[in-house]
């Protein structure tokens, strides 16, 4: 008998949901095991449809994106209602995903540079005619609602959503890796001896051997080995898009502490290879770390 | 008499994006008011702000899911901009690859995922069914061929880019990854099989076109100003002048990328997070336009490539230009997927499009501000940045595809409801027989 399906879409880019719909053939095999009652990209449910839905009569819910907006919020929450199990699905829904690095700003920051101070904008206004409203700032939906299952990735290849929906289909327990990028990546290791940090644009990285050791920043080494290394295998630096292994560690701290060991470099001179650290170690995962809870509390927030 | 009345349609189905109708009716069925409400931004025009410029697109994808290839491109575009760089022509040439693959496959999902279910049920099928669920349970053929169009375009995107949803090897300067000649036959090889399935793609577009003709040539049409890039005058996705038409059919703008804030007006509608784009010196909301297929038909003289020409003439014989017909959009994509496919065969079989000298190895970050335009599948994509002399993004202001259309999905849904609820449009509209009964 086919389960029971909702797909809701919180803040977010879609790309999960286009990531599921690149199985493309393979959709065939799996479509006719969903009955979809709520998926608002491809059918015509509403929300009113799935808020009418008795509780926990849903079977897998796939939540993608973060809480941005107080409806956010609620669809979330609506999710965590109707699910018996509620996947945390794509990096932003585990980890406030990449619009989580707004969390250096404080929301009025945010609104004043998109709606009023736009150098386009001829007629500033913040709107609030039928709109629900911004949260304060990104938290996770793991520390919003219970999550019962996590997939990340940015976004999670075509084949991990199918492996997550093939083991709850099938009622198997879904196990995140221990494995890290590197130790799937092809590329060839050798002892590193990085002296200076190089910006991806500059000369040329070299294909089959690792980008780490030629002195760039490829973040494999602390980053969950589920993409197949997909950026490295082609001679570009992984940036972490699918968090840190394990799942809910500190991204940052790992990276930093990682590449003191491996930099033949002053402490001071490392810092300044990295103008931005907040930006090149949590690429997806800034509104789960620590350093974002921590301006959150300066500012007295909840989400 | 009836009663005022406020109908909420919460979310609007079948698009990518939050977005809500609130259609507000007066005593007698009077529409009052349309609201398009969309409920959701993220800051991206903020949070850009203070990193290595190189690293906006990796980010800048992440705007949409649907259409990352378009932001990577039109933000490693608007960093060269910034700092005076020009990629080798080989480079150019993977970047036009991949951004045509997603015109195909993002063309070919929405004509059959998103609107052929309101073509193949009728718009009055139980909602139930009115889903590509439904075609592929009654029409798996067609939903095959799409599937294969799709898959065409999203793993050619792959293959260049190293992903198909937030592409990765466009850089300052160039390419990062090279197109093998294994992965060249590879895909040339499936040219033919594609070229089959565009063609029955169009066969059931005309199809469509000529059953649906009298809602397409009297329902919502809403005469608006058009934008769209060309190359000359020739419909161009990678790059070219921007152009504009007006409501009569007349070109008011022809302009170079770095000059759009003379043109673009952005108005901040007290309903909706997402931004009405409009035509500037004619003031809003006089100056609304629209972009996307029928916008970039309308603007262009002519297609880049034959067949894609031929479609366009039997179109405009049809409708004419420009076109305010709303649902000709449909009929534009299909126009813009054959050349899409055009365009992706002219460059497999072209040798510079394996070549490895693909970067350039002496890019210098610099002070400077760089404007990057190409077209998304819906419509003109700005992204400007400004840099310091590290090359760190101090400023960045995006104009995003949707939003050049926003206002004119009012404009023309304000037409549409208009003509269904005072004129009782629906009781005189000739629809016909649903290709599939259910
Ligand atoms: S995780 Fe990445 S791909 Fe998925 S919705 Fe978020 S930004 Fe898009
Ligand atoms: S650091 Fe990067 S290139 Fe090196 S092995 Fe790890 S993933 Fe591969
Ligand atoms: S290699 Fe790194 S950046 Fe690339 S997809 Fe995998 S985790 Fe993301």
């Amino acid at each position: 008998m086919a389960k029971r399906i909702a797909l809701a879409q919180l803040s977010s880019c879609w790309g999960c949901d286009q990531s599921l719909v690149d199985l493309h053939l393979g959709l065939l095999d799996v479509l006719p095991k969903l009955d979809i009652v709520f998926w608002p990209t491809v059918v015509d449910y509403k929300l009113a449809d799935l808020e009418a839905l008795p509780n926990r009569s849903v079977h897998i819910g796939m939540v993608e994106g973060s809480c941005r907006t107080k409806e956010d919020l609620h669809l979330l929450k609506v999710m965590r209602e109707k699910c018996k199990t509620l996947v945390a699905w794509g990096s932003c829904s585990i980890f406030g995903g990449v619009q989580g690095l707004a969390n250096q700003w404080d929301l009025k920051e945010l609104l004043e540079r998109k709606f009023i101070q736009a150098e386009t904008v001829t007629d500033p206004r913040i709107p609030d005619e039928n709109m629900p409203g911004f949260t304060e700032h990104i938290t996770p939906n793991p520390q919003i609602v219970e999550c019962d299952v996590l997939l990340p990735g940015c976004p999670p290849t075509s084949e991990n959503t199918l492996d997550a929906l093939t083991a709850l289909l099938t009622n198997k327990p879904f196990d995140l890796p221990t494995k890290t990028v590197c130790d799937q990546c092809p590329m060839e290791r050798k002892e590193k001896h990085i002296k200076k940090f190089k910006r991806n644009y500059e000369g040329n990285i070299e294909a089959g051997k690792c980008i780490l050791d030629q002195g760039y920043l490829c973040l494999g080494f602390a980053t969950m080995g589920l993409c197949g290394a997909q950026c490295p295998s082609v001679t570009t630096p992984c940036k972490g898009c699918f968090g840190p292994t394990p799942i809910m560690s500190d991204h940052g701290a790992k990276i930093i502490s990682a590449l003191g060991a491996v930099a033949e470099m002053e402490p001071e001179e490392l810092k300044g290879s990295f103008p931005d650290p907040i930006g090149s170690f949590y690429f997806t995962d800034y509104a789960a770390s620590y350093l974002s809870k921590m301006r959150g509390k300066e500012r007295g927030q909840e989400h | 008499m009836g009663e005022e009345k406020t109908i909420r349609i919460d979310p609007v189905t079948r698009l990518e994006g939050h977005g809500a109708l609130t259609i507000k009716l007066g005593k007698d069925n009077k529409v009052k008011d349309i609201q398009y409400n969309v409920g959701s931004t993220r800051f991206f025009e903020k949070f850009l702000t203070g990193r290595p410029m190189e690293e906006a697109p990796r980010i800048a994808p992440r705007i949409c899911g649907i259409c990352p290839i378009p932001h990577h491109l039109a933000s490693v575009k608007a960093v060269e901009a910034a700092w005076d760089v020009t990629p080798p022509p080989a480079a150019v040439k993977l970047r036009r690859l991949m951004i045509e693959a997603k015109q195909l496959s993002s063309h070919a999902i929405h004509f059959y995922a998103l609107a052929a279910p309101d073509f193949v049920f009728g718009p009055f099928a139980d909602p139930a069914v009115r889903n590509v669920a439904a075609v592929l349970k009654h029409l798996p053929d067609v939903t095959v061929q799409a599937i294969k169009i799709m898959q065409f375009g999203q793993e050619l995107i792959r293959d260049v880019g190293a992903k198909a949803i937030h592409p990765v090897t466009a850089i300052p300067g160039g390419m990062l990854n090279a197109l093998t000649e294994e992965d060249r036959d590879k895909w040339l090889k499936q040219i033919p099989e594609l070229f089959e399935n565009v063609n029955k793609t169009v066969e059931l577009a005309k199809t469509v076109v000529n059953a649906y003709i009298d809602v397409i040539t009297k329902l919502a049409v809403t005469p608006t100003y058009y934008i769209g890039l060309t190359n000359n005058g020739v419909l161009d996705i990678y790059e070219g002048n921007v152009r504009v038409m007006g409501p009569d059919g007349k070109v008011v703008a022809d302009f170079e990328p770095k000059d759009y804030t003379k043109y673009y007006g952005e108005h901040i509608p007290d309903h909706s997070y997402a931004t009405h784009i409009y035509y500037k010196p004619a003031g809003y909301p006089d100056g609304i336009w629209r972009a996307n297929t029928l916008a970039r038909c309308n603007v262009a003289e002519k297609m880049a490539t034959p067949l894609a020409q031929e479609a366009l003439k039997e179109m405009r014989d049809l409708v004419g230009r420009p076109s305010h017909h709303t649902f000709v959009y449909h009929y534009a994509r299909i126009v813009e997927l054959v050349q899409a496919a055009e365009w992706i065969k002219i460059l497999l079989e072209d040798p510079l499009i394996v070549s490895d000298d693909i970067k350039l190895t002496d890019v210098e970050p610099k002070a400077g501000d760089g404007v990057g335009i190409v077209e998304a599948p819906r419509g003109t994509l700005l992204h400007n940045y400004t840099s310091d002399e590290e090359g760190m993004l101090v400023h960045a202001n995006l104009i995003v595809a949707t939003n050049n259309n926003i206002a004119g999905i009012e404009k023309s849904l304000m037409t549409a409801a208009k003509q269904i609820f005072e004129d009782k449009a629906l009781d005189s509209l000739k629809l016909p027989d649903p290709l599939v009964k259910t």
